[in-house]
C-alpha cells in the first residue's frame, strides 16, 4: 500500500476550504514566531502583464515523500526509545504516511531546515503571507503555550466581552471547537517542544474516511488513495494524465501529485 | 528573549555541551548509540487512532445571501466542523470557505457576552462608551421604557428600526411586526446596500425583480459579469462544483475590472473600465445582431429572413416579427446601431477584436449562454441602465428559462405565514406607521423603484433633526458597511437612545446606549431559512444545536418576545398578544419562554412541510417535526423551463421587453406624482438619457466623484471570499488566509496598483499609502500587481475595522483600524431609479500618496 494524493489544478479554485478544514480537523493553532501551523496551505503566483495577467494557486501539504529527508535528519531520541528500538520521531508507516511521534521529538526543528525538508522553512517571513513560501512543518516552541489564543485571559472590554480562556472553559474543551480525535501518534492537540505536520488525517483514513481536505473540497479537486492499487481512482488518474510533483529535482519522491492547469489561459 | 528550543540546542551544540542544562531529555546521561540509519526507514505501524465522536446536525449558513443548507458536527455540545447538507441539491453537500468559519465565529472571544449599558454620554468614533454589563431584565426594561415614552407622547414614529442580516421567516416577527404594531413608518432593511440595482436588469426587461438562477450543469458559455461567483455573490459551492466542467466543455468569459477568481480561471478576461459595462454590453448586442447570432426561437426574425441590422442604419419596425420579446428594433434604432465594437473599445478599454470574439462565442453557444450579472455591473449611479443592458444579452441569446440558460426562482416548499397583525394595530400605531420622515424613497429625485435607500437615512436625519429619538437596529453595522461611513458616525452620535442587537462590539455598537448580545443563528438560533439555486428552491432549518457559551439571544424571536412581555407588563399588550397567536402546531400552546417562542416560530413556519396532509411537490414526504429536524431541509420541485414563454412575463407587454414599457409606466407614474415629466425626473436623478432612450437598455457615461486631475485613480471595490458579510474579520483564520483573495496579503489590507503606475509615482510594494477621495482618506499597504489596469486601483471590502474585536483592529482599545475601510472613501451616492447604494462602477476617484 502506498497512500498518495492527486490535486487537480483545473478543478481547484483556490478557495481555501481545504485549509480551513485542515485547521478544523487538526486543531492547529494560530501563526506565531514564523510558524504558520498550517498543515495545508497554498502557493500563489501571478504572472504576465496587464491585461495578459494570469493567476495560479497550488494547494500544498506534506508530500509524504518516499525519500523523506526529514526522517534522515531527525535526531530522534535514542535514549528515550531504548537500545535497539526505533528512535526517530519522524517515520514512515506501512501505508506510506510520514508520521510523527511527539514522544521521540526533541523539538530541534532540524526537519524544517533546508536539508530537512525542501518544502519547509525554519522561520517564515512576509513572503508566506502572499503565498510565495510556506512550511509543511511547524514547531511548537519549548515552554510556549501550544494554544495561546484559547489560554488568553484578557478581554477587549472586561466584564462585557469574553476571553479565549473563558470561552474554552465554558465550551468545555481546551480549544472550544476542538475536534477531539483519539489515540494515534500525533495528538489532537500538540504539546510544546515538538514539531507538527500533516498525518494524511491518519485518524480518519485508518478508519475508512477521507482526509479532511479531500472530503470538503467543493470541486473535488483532491483524490486520495492507494497508488499501488491499479483500480484506485488515484492510480487511474496518474496513469491517464500528465502529472508533476513539487521540486522533483530534489529527489524526495513526493506522494502528492498535481494534474491539470489552474488557468486555461496559461 | 527566550531561546527557542532549536536555538537552545544549537547554542548548546556549538559549545559542545549538547543538551546540557536540565531539559526533559536528561541529557547528562550517556547517550546510547543510535541504530543504523537504514533501519530508520523501515516502516513502523502507527498507534491506532479514531475520529472525534459526535453527530451531524442540520442547519443553515448565513455567511452570504445564498443561505446554504448545511450540517454542523456537534461534539459534546460544541460546534466543531461544517459541511453542506448532504441532501442539498444546491450545494451538493459542500460549503465554500465561509461555512468553515462558523465555529470560529461562534466561539469568538470578543463577542459581547452579556447585555451592556453605556455609561459615557459622549458619543463619537474613538470615544469609549464605557460599557458596563447589565442583566437581560434591566436591558429589556430600559428599552421598553424608552419605547413607551414615545408612545405615551403620541410619537411612536420617532422610533427608527433598521434591519441588517435577518431570517426570511423570523423577520416577520420584528421587521414585519414591530413598526406596524408599535407605530413607525421609519423602518428599513439593509437591502439597498447589497445588490438591489442588479434586480433592475431582469425586473425592467422580464418583470422579475429577483436574483436569477443559472443552469450551470448545462450551460456551454458562461459570462460572469460584475461578480465573482467562485468567491461571492450567490451559489458559490454550486459554482465551484461546476465551473471546471464548463471550462472544459465550453467557454467561460469574465467581465471584471480586476483579476477576480473567475477571471483567473476564465478563457477570456475583459477588464472593463469601471462603469462602462453598458458600452461593452451594447457592443456585444450590436455584434450579435449585425452578425445574425441572435436566437430566432426567442427573439424572432425579419419577415423576409434578410438581416437588416447594419451598423449605423435605422431599421423599420414592421420588418421584424418578434416572438417572446418586445421592442428589439426600437432598441436597435435608439441605442445599438452605433454601438460598434470600435466605439465600445474607446469607452471601455476592451479591444474590438476581443469584443467580436466574445460576442461570437456567446452567439455560437446560444441559447445555452448564461450571462450572470452581479452588483459590479449595477450598483452605481446610473447603474439601472447597465443592469438592463447586461441582462438584455440573455434575451438576445434566448437563454431565458431554457436548458443551459438563466432562470427565475423555482417555486419553493409551502410555508405558513404568520397571522395578520391587523387586530393589534391601534390608532396611535396607525398614525405613526404613516410617518416616513427618514425615508427618501419616492422623493422626486429618488424614484426608488426597487428599494428604500437605507444609506440615505443619515442625510434625511440631518435634514430633519428631532425626527428620530430612538433607534433599534439588529445585525447591522452601517458605520462599517455603508458608503460614506462617517455620516453614520455623525448621525448616531446625536441619537438620544440607540439599542443595538449584535454579536460583537462593532463600530455601530460604539454609539449604542444598550447593546443586546445576539446569537449566531447557524449555530445558536432557531429559524427556517429559504432560498434557491441549481433549479430548486428550499427551506432549511436552524435549530440551536449547541450549548451556548454566551448570553446571546436571537434578535427576531427571543428578544422580541421578552420585549413584548415587558411592554405588556407596562401597559402596552398588543405585541405580546399578537405573539400569542403563534402557537406550537403540535400542541396548540403559546410560548411560555423566549426560547420556546423561537422554536415555536420555526415549527409554525415549517409545519406545512412536516404536517402536510397530502404529499407535496418536491422531496419525499417528511412526517413530523423530529424527522424534519433530522433531515433539516425540503426542496420544492425542479424549475419549470419556459414558464414565462408564450406571453406570460410579468411585464406591461407580457413579453421580454427590450423597450421597457414596464419602466415607462413606473417612471411616468412617478413623474405624475410629482407633476412633472419623465425627462425632469431623469435630470434631477442624475441620468443622462432623455426621451425614449430612457426606456431601452443603454450606455450612460460613468458618473465620477472627483476630477481625474485631482483624483487620478478610479477606485474598484470588491468582496472577499472569506467575508461573512462584514463580520468575519475578527477571526484569526480570516486573517491567516486573506491571501486566497487574488493579489491580497494575509494579516493585512492592501490596495492594488498596476506596477506601471507604481513606477510613475515612485511607489513600491509594501509602502504605506494614503488613499484620499472626496469623502475621506484611509491608510493601507500598497501592492503592485498586474491584476489591475493602469489608472485604476482595487481594494477588497472587509478590513479597516476600528472596532469589532481585537483581531479585526490593530488596537481595539484605541480604535486603531487594521488597514482601511473602503466605505470611508466611497462617496454616498445612489442609483436613484432603484434606490440602491453605489459601490461600484468607478464612481469614486482617489489619489494615492505615500503615507
Amino acid at each position: 500500500m502506498k497512500l498518495g494524493m492527486v490535486i487537480d489544478l483545473s478543478r481547484c479554485v483556490g478557495c481555501g476550504a481545504c485549509a480551513f478544514a485542515c485547521k478544523t480537523e487538526n486543531n492547529t493553532r494560530n501563526r506565531a514566531n514564523g510558524q504558520s501551523h498550517n498543515w495545508a496551505d497554498f502557493l500563489m503566483h501571478s504572472e504576465g502583464t496587464f491585461p495578459n495577467t494570469r493567476h495560479m494557486v497550488i494547494p500544498v501539504l506534506c508530500n509524504h515523500c518516499d525519500e523523506p529527508p526529514c526522517i534522515k535528519i531527525c535526531p530522534g531520541n535514542p535514549e528515550k526509545a531504548g537500545k535497539g528500538k526505533p528512535y526517530k520521531a519522524l517515520f514512515k508507516t506501512p501505508e506510506g504516511i510520514t508520521m510523527h511521534n511527539p514522544e521521540l521529538c526533541v523539538g530541534c526543528g532540524d526537519c524544517q531546515t533546508k536539508n530537512g525538508c525542501p518544502y519547509s522553512h525554519e522561520k517564515l517571513d512576509g513572503k508566506s503571507l502572499t503565498g510565495e513560501t510556506y512550511s509543511v512543518i511547524s514547531l511548537n516552541a519549548a515552554e510556549d503555550e501550544p494554544q495561546p489564543f484559547w489560554a488568553d485571559k484578557t478581554s477587549a472590554i472586561p466584564g462585557c466581552t469574553s476571553s479565549g480562556a473563558e470561552v474554552a472553559a465554558k465550551a468545555g474543551a481546551r480549544v472550544p471547537a476542538m475536534n477531539d480525535w483519539q489515540g494515534g501518534e500525533t495528538k489532537a492537540i500538540r504539546s510544546d517542544d515538538v514539531i507538527e505536520k500533516c498525518t494524511f488525517c491518519y485518524h480518519r483514513v485508518s478508519n475508512g474516511l477521507q482526509p479532511a481536505c479531500v472530503e470538503v473540497c467543493p470541486s473535488q479537486a483532491r483524490i486520495f488513495g492507494d497508488q499501488q492499487d491499479p483500480n484506485s481512482k488515484i492510480s487511474q488518474i496518474l496513469k491517464k494524465e500528465k502529472s508533476f510533483r513539487l521540486q522533483e529535482e530534489k529527489g524526495t519522491k513526493p506522494n502528492v501529485h498535481y494534474v491539470g492547469k489552474y488557468s486555461p489561459r496559461a | 528573549m527566550k531561546l527557542t528550543r532549536r536555538e537552545f540546542i544549537r547554542a548548546s551544540a556549538a559549545s559542545a555541551v549538547w543538551m546540557l542544562g536540565g531539559s526533559a531529555l536528561a541529557a547528562d546521561k550517556p547517550k546510547p548509540k543510535p541504530m543504523p540509519f537504514k533501519n530508520a526507514l523501515i516502516p513502523r505501524k502507527a498507534r491506532p487512532s479514531t475520529p472525534a465522536k459526535g453527530e451531524w446536525v442540520a442547519s443553515t449558513c448565513q455567511g452570504c445571501t445564498q443561505w446554504c443548507a448545511i450540517q454542523l458536527y456537534v461534539s459534546g455540545g460544541r460546534a466543531t466542523r461544517v459541511r453542506g447538507n448532504e441532501i442539498s441539491k444546491s450545494n451538493h453537500g459542500y460549503v465554500c470557505p465561509r461555512g468553515h468559519l462558523i465555529p470560529q465565529q461562534t466561539y469568538d472571544p470578543d463577542r459581547v457576552k452579556v447585555p451592556l449599558k453605556r455609561t459615557n454620554p459622549m458619543k463619537g468614533r474613538g470615544i469609549d462608551p464605557k460599557f458596563v454589563p447589565i442583566s437581560w431584565d434591566e436591558a429589556i426594561t430600559a428599552v421598553a421604557d424608552k419605547m413607551l415614552e414615545l408612545r405615551n407622547a403620541g410619537e411612536p414614529e420617532k422610533l427608527l428600526y433598521m434591519r441588517g442580516r435577518y431570517s426570511p421567516t423570523s423577520t416577520d416577527l420584528l421587521y414585519g411586526t414591530l413598526p406596524k404594531v408599535f407605530g413607525t413608518g421609519n423602518y428599513f432593511s439593509h437591502s439597498a446596500l447589497c445588490a438591489e440595482a442588479e434586480k433592475m436588469g431582469p425586473g425592467l426587461t422580464q418583470g422579475f425583480f429577483g436574483y436569477r438562477d443559472y443552469d450551470l450543469e448545462k450551460t456551454n458559455c458562461l459570462v460572469v459579469w460584475g461578480c465573482d461567483p467562485l468567491a461571492s455573490n450567490r451559489q458559490v459551492p454550486n459554482t465551484i462544483h461546476r465551473f471546471h466542467e464548463i471550462v472544459a466543455r465550453g467557454t467561460v468569459i469574465a467581465v471584471d475590472p480586476r483579476l477576480s477568481n473567475a477571471a483567473a480561471k476564465a478563457h477570456e478576461w475583459l477588464p472593463v473600465l469601471p462603469g462602462t459595462d453598458g458600452a461593452l454590453a451594447g457592443a456585444l448586442a450590436h455584434v450579435l445582431l449585425t452578425e445574425g447570432l441572435w436566437n430566432r426561437e426567442f427573439v424572432g426574425d425579419f419577415k423576409d429572413g434578410k438581416n437588416l441590422f447594419v451598423a449605423g442604419s435605422m431599421v423599420a419596425e414592421d420588418t421584424f416579427v418578434e416572438k417572446e420579446t418586445s421592442g428589439l428594433v426600437k432598441w436597435w434604432n435608439l441605442e445599438l446601431k452605433d454601438r460598434t465594437p470600435a466605439f465600445a473599445a474607446k469607452e471601455c478599454g476592451i479591444p474590438a477584436d476581443q469584443i467580436l470574439r466574445v460576442a461570437r462565442a456567446m452567439g455560437k453557444a446560444a441559447p445555452k449562454t448564461a450571462v450572470w450579472m452581479g452588483p459590479g455591473a449595477a450598483m452605481w449611479p446610473r447603474g439601472t441602465y447597465a443592469a438592463m443592458a447586461v441582462h438584455a444579452l440573455n434575451g438576445l441569446v434566448g437563454s431565458i428559462d431554457v436548458e443551459g440558460g438563466v432562470w427565475e426562482s423555482p417555486s419553493g416548499p409551502p410555508l405558513a405565514k404568520f397571522p395578520s397583525t391587523d387586530k393589534f394595530i391601534d390608532e396611535v400605531a396607525k398614525k405613526g406607521y404613516k410617518n416616513h420622515a427618514t425615508n427618501s424613497r419616492g422623493h422626486k429625485d429618488m424614484p426608488g423603484l426597487q428599494v428604500a435607500p437605507v444609506n440615505d437615512v443619515p442625510n434625511q436625519m440631518l435634514k430633519n433633526p428631532g425626527a428620530i429619538k430612538m433607534v433599534i437596529s439588529s445585525w447591522s453595522n452601517f458605520n462599517h458597511s455603508a458608503t460614506g461611513a462617517d455620516r453614520w458616525n455623525q448621525v448616531l452620535s446625536k441619537v438620544p437612545f440607540f439599542v443595538h442587537m449584535v454579536t460583537n462590539p462593532s463600530e455601530m455598537s460604539q454609539f449604542a446606549d444598550i447593546v443586546l448580545p445576539s446569537t449566531h443563528n447557524s449555530s445558536e438560533g432557531w429559524s427556517i431559512v429559504t432560498n434557491m439555486s441549481n433549479g430548486y428552491a428550499y427551506a432549511s432549518i436552524q435549530q440551536n444545536p449547541i450549548k451556548r457559551v454566551f448570553e446571546g439571544k436571537q434578535e427576531e424571536t427571543e428578544v422580541m418576545w421578552l420585549l413584548a412581555q415587558k411592554l405588556k407588563a407596562k401597559g402596552f399588550p398588543n405585541l405580546a398578544d399578537y405573539y400569542d397567536l403563534i402557537k406550537d402546531p403540535e400542541t396548540g400552546k403559546s410560548a411560555t419562554s423566549e426560547l420556546e417562542f423561537s422554536e415555536f416560530a420555526a415549527k409554525f413556519t415549517s409545519a406545512p412541510i412536516w404536517m402536510a396532509k397530502e404529499p407535496l411537490k418536491g422531496d419525499a414526504p417528511i412526517n413530523g417535526w423530529a424527522a424534519f429536524k433530522a433531515k433539516g431541509m425540503f426542496h420544492g420541485p425542479r424549475y419549470t423551463l419556459k414558464k414565462n414563454w408564450g406571453g406570460k412575463f410579468k411585464t406591461e407587454t407580457k413579453k421580454f421587453e427590450f423597450y421597457s414599457a414596464t419602466l415607462k409606466k413606473k417612471l411616468t407614474d412617478h413623474a405624475k406624482k410629482h407633476e412633472t415629466t419623465t425627462d425632469d425626473i431623469l435630470t434631477v436623478s442624475g441620468y443622462t438619457a432623455r426621451g425614449d432612450l430612457a426606456f431601452v437598455p443603454h450606455y450612460e457615461v460613468p458618473k465620477r466623484h472627483g476630477s481625474v486631475e485631482e483624483f487620478p485613480f478610479t477606485f474598484i471595490d470588491y468582496k472577499s471570499r472569506l467575508n461573512r458579510e462584514g463580520r468575519s474579520q475578527n477571526l484569526p483564520w480570516y486573517q491567516e488566509f486573506k491571501k486566497v483573495d487574488p493579489g491580497d496579503v494575509s494579516w493585512g489590507d492592501v490596495v492594488k496598483m498596476n506596477p506601471a503606475d507604481g513606477a510613475k509615482l515612485g511607489l513600491k510594494t509594501g509602502d504605506k499609502v494614503t488613499i484620499t477621495s472626496q469623502a475621506g482618506s484611509i491608510t493601507v499597504d500598497l501592492k503592485l500587481w498586474e491584476g489591475v489596469r493602469p489608472g485604476t486601483v482595487a481594494k477588497c471590502y472587509g478590513q479597516g475595522h476600528w472596532a469589532y474585536g481585537r483581531v479585526a483592529t490593530k488596537d481595539y482599545a484605541k480604535s486603531v483600524p487594521l488597514g482601511g475601510n473602503n466605505n470611508e472613501i466611497l462617496v454616498d451616492d445612489y442609483d436613484r431609479l432603484s434606490g440602491a447604494t453605489a459601490r461600484n462602477g468607478g464612481f469614486t476617484g482617489v489619489r494615492i500618496t505615500k503615507a
